[in-house]
């Protein structure tokens, strides 16, 4: 599964919370972390986060078989690489 | 190397007492922090023959920063004006103090007296949990002064503790990256909180 973690403090738990609205992705808690996993992309519209820009670039606490492919000021994009850390 | 079970210090310092810089402009200093931000000159040390052979004389000057935390600079007599021009963009940058203050009415006062004077304020940034304002001293030093966006959590910590555990194991192997430290950061995550994660409902 690709899985992002995202802090679950308020700044960055709207990410969680969009990107969960892929019915493909699941959000659970370990720990102080979201985590945020698909069997494929996980992909977050920036526009729908809607937070400002050193949240949105500082909201990747880690990335577990997946790499980060896409971040800018559009989008986030974790795609599987199927290899573990 | 994991911070989990080390013995864990004393932790009994207490703030800056003082950061101390080389000036070769008294005149401007004073006036950058004394007379247009309004830091209290608090203790000067003058010095006749005291220093190395080169630089024997000098004035060390110190101003009041908040909560008994000092800015000092060292002018030395008879020194020809030194700077380096060579820094690149990204140490000027990276090297800077940072003074705190509370609230954004202070901030922006602060801004205020800068923006007044021959040292305008440079930028103004909402970081991820601060606020800042930048400026480069008269001596070429940056500065910035900074208010808390948000209170600083438990769970910052243990993610500073978990993003520094994972540099270290990064940083000690070759070519190290952001995406291998994503990846070393989250098998310490997976290790460390490794049980039955629990559903998520968004209100």
């Amino acid at each position: 599964m690709t899985t992002l973690f995202v802090l679950d403090v308020a700044d960055f738990r709207p990410l969680a919370e969009v990107a969960g609205k892929d019915p493909d992705v699941t959000v659970r808690r370990r720990g102080p972390y979201l985590e945020v996993a698909a069997p494929g992309l996980i992909r977050i519209d920036r526009n729908a986060v809607g937070c400002r820009n050193a949240v949105w670039y500082s909201a990747v606490a880690a990335v577990k078989d997946g790499r980060v492919s896409r971040w800018d000021k559009s989008e986030l994009v974790v795609e599987p690489t199927g290899a573990g850390g | 190397m994991s911070s989990p079970g080390q013995d864990v210090l004393a932790h009994t310092v207490r703030g800056v007492d003082h950061a101390a810089f080389p000036t070769f402009d008294p005149r401007a200093t004073i006036t950058f922090y004394r007379d247009i931000l309004g830091f209290p000159v608090v203790h000067a040390t003058c010095a006749l023959g005291w220093g190395p052979g080169d630089h024997p004389d000098f004035i060390h000057f110190f101003f009041d920063i908040g909560s008994g935390d000092r800015l000092a600079f060292f002018y030395y007599f008879g020194v020809e004006p030194y700077r380096d021009t060579g820094i690149p963009d990204l140490l000027h940058r990276a090297r800077h103090l940072a003074i705190h203050v509370d609230t954004e009415d202070d901030l922006l006062e602060y801004r205020r007296r800068l923006d007044a004077s021959d040292w305008p304020c440079e930028l103004q940034v909402r970081h991820e949990t601060v606020e800042s304002i930048y400026v480069t001293d008269p001596n070429g030093y940056l500065m910035e002064i900074t208010r808390p966006l948000r209170a600083i959590t438990v769970e910052d910590d243990i993610d500073a503790n978990l993003s520094v555990d994972a540099l270290m194991e990064v940083a000690a192997e070759p070519d190290p990256s952001l995406e291998k430290f994503f990846a070393r950061k989250a098998k310490l995550i997976s290790e460390r909180y490794a049980g039955e994660p629990e559903p998520v409902t968004f209100a």
